[in-house]
């Protein structure tokens, strides 16, 4: 797929981030006119679209990302004669310019402070709010974060990125538990998003596997995993990621039924019987080999699975096979 | 029994030119001024400090976890049910925890919601204003004389409003003066506006705003509403929720589906 300036450039890999970051100079010039205000100029100019100026906020992002500063502050400008610098987005991006450009970590001390005045103001200045934590995070104040966040969500607790961006952190920590809860309530939120199903049953999973997790808890948190990885597939069927999900947690728990013994509290969800976990695993393999062999041929439909999502599952596939094999000799 | 006769009058085929066009040219460009003076008008929406931000959001929040319950586990969602209702019960998220149990602020001396009230009276005004001057602008000049006829027959009230120049005790009502035609195009220039200005625009808003005049549903958090009374509620709401998880037999689902 090629990448596009309307998507927000998170995701993108390197490659296509640079490819982005050199349509700057066509997508600046197109735009030249339109930032003055005599109406003779603005007669002849193209109007505005209804996606410029998001491209503009891509662009510069992407721009950041392969270090075109120079560009990135073009942006800037123009973003900033478009809106006035009273706006908060604007005042997050241009935050994030500075962030960016910084050299040491006395700038980014400096950059902080400003953001500390700005939040003195105008305690509601969200995106300002978000600019802050995430540059505690980025300085390595990882506690300092998360109260600031904690802090956020006490008067804020429908925003989802909050959320995630809370739970992350405290994965980065090792505390499971919070992080469990943060991504329940991302949950709450998005009830049908398959991916954030995914990512709680990977954080289960984790957390069962932790080294230190007591007896009960193991077989608390793979049943849980098995049944947030199969809700993602129900919610989407060719979703890769709840397949390989599915197919480590079920080969763990084939691989120590031994442990999976003992009664589970009243209301809680009960371990799936062996043969139910072999089918699901038998599942899991068969749809994983099936996306990896329909995307390496690239049949139509089948086109849009990540590569290195795919290489993992033919890791994960071929490793089953050799041991297995192993096994027989 | 004799039929009643046919009226016609012969009118003057200029009439086009200098009746019809004029009017309906000026009603377009009125209502286009409109829009774009309500646009400039508009005020922007008021900023809310944390701790309305923080009620209206903890509202939110605990509607959200009553409707997604079914995505928790039974044991996450009691724990956040007894959070939750403790909360709210407490009244941990009120904005003005000494107000408790009063009535909420009167509406209009609260002068926190004045401005969305002015914002409203600020769209009647620019209704009122240009049509009111246009009524009498035509009735200025284009009264005297009938310019149309309906095709289809009306009853003898109609007469004195839309024949309100023309004083005949005889002439049918299917002949219509120019205020007539006025109020013809009032109605029916909507989807002239949709097409000059999109679909989102004042001139158009407002005729329709006038048709939908309803009952009028109480907002949410508007003004006049009782945070501690919705925070009550939505404690109750809570508490007598039967809880079940999308994740029972969610394995049996998915083999079952994907067998098939």
């Amino acid at each position: 797929m090629a990448p596009s300036l309307l998507h927000p450039p998170s995701q993108l890999s390197p490659g296509d981030a640079l490819q982005l970051s050199q349509q700057a100079p066509s997508v600046l010039q197109n735009s030249a006119s339109t930032t003055s205000s005599s109406p003779f100029n603005a007669l002849l100019s193209n109007p505005e679209t209804a996606d410029q100026w998001v491209q503009h906020e891509n662009l510069l992002l992407s721009c950041l990302r392969t270090g075109d500063e120079v560009a990135a502050n073009r942006c800037l400008e123009k973003l900033l004669a478009r809106f006035s610098e009273d706006n908060e987005r604007v005042m997050a991006l241009r935050g994030l310019v500075k962030e960016a450009e910084a050299q040491n970590n006395g700038e980014l001390e400096k950059v902080l402070h400003e953001y500390d005045q700005i939040l003195s103001n105008n305690n509601t200045n969200i995106p300002i709010t978000k600019r802050r934590i995430a540059l505690l995070r980025s300085m390595g104040r990882l506690s300092d974060a998360v109260s600031s966040l904690v802090q956020l969500l006490d008067f804020l607790p429908t925003d989802a990125e909050a959320w995630s961006e809370l739970a992350d952190l405290y994965l980065l920590q090792g505390m499971y538990q919070q992080a469990i809860y943060a991504t329940e309530e991302v949950l709450v939120l998005a009830p049908n998003a398959w991916n954030v199903h995914a990512r709680l049953g990977e954080i289960l999973y984790m957390a069962a596997t932790a080294p230190g997790a007591a007896g009960g808890s193991y077989q608390k948190y793979m049943t849980e995993a098995v049944k947030r990885f199969s809700r993602s597939i129900e919610l989407c069927d060719d979703y890769l990621r709840g397949y390989y999900g599915l197919k480590l947690v079920t080969n763990k728990l084939l691989k120590n039924t031994g442990k999976a013994s003992g009664k589970s509290d009243e209301g809680e969800f009960t371990l799936p019987d062996t043969k139910t976990t072999e089918r699901l695993n038998q599942l899991a393999t068969s749809k994983l080999s099936e996306i990896i062999r329909r995307s390496t041929a690239r049949e139509t439909g089948w086109r849009g699975y990540d590569e290195l999502e795919v290489e993992a599952a033919r890791k994960l596939l071929s490793e089953e096979a050799s041991a297995a094999s192993g096994i027989e000799r | 029994m004799a039929q009643v006769p046919v009226q016609t009058i012969h009118r003057d085929p200029q009439l086009f030119y200098w009746i019809l066009f004029p009017i309906t040219l000026v009603m377009i460009l009125t209502g286009v001024l409109r829009h774009y003076a309500t646009v400039l008008m508009a005020t922007a929406p008021k900023k809310l400090d944390q701790k309305t931000i923080r009620e209206q959001r903890s509202l939110l929040h605990g509607i959200g976890v009553r409707s997604n319950a079914h995505v928790l586990s039974t044991s996450s969602f009691n724990a956040r049910r007894d959070a939750l209702t403790t909360a709210y019960e407490s009244g941990a998220y009120l904005k003005d925890p000494e107000r408790r149990g009063q009535a909420p602020p009167n509406p209009m001396s609260d002068p926190s919601s004045m401005d969305g009230m002015m914002g409203m009276m600020k769209n009647q005004m620019a209704m009122i204003i240009p049509n009111t001057l246009i009524m009498s602008w035509i009735n200025a000049f284009f009264s005297g004389y009938v310019i149309m006829k309906l095709p289809f027959p009306l009853t003898i009230k109609f007469k004195s409003m839309l024949q309100a120049g023309v004083a005949t005790k005889d002439m049918d009502p299917r002949w219509m003066s120019s205020i007539s035609w006025y109020f013809l195009c009032f109605f029916g220039l909507q989807s002239v506006f949709n097409f000059l200005l999109g679909n989102d625009n004042a001139a158009s808003q407002m005729a329709q705003q006038m048709n939908q005049m309803g009952p009028q549903q109480a907002q949410m958090f508007g003004p006049g509403v009782d945070p501690d009374k919705q925070f009550l509620g939505e404690a109750e709401n809570l508490a007598v929720l039967e809880h079940y998880s999308v994740l029972d037999n969610v394995e049996e689902r998915l083999l079952s589906n994907a067998k098939l």
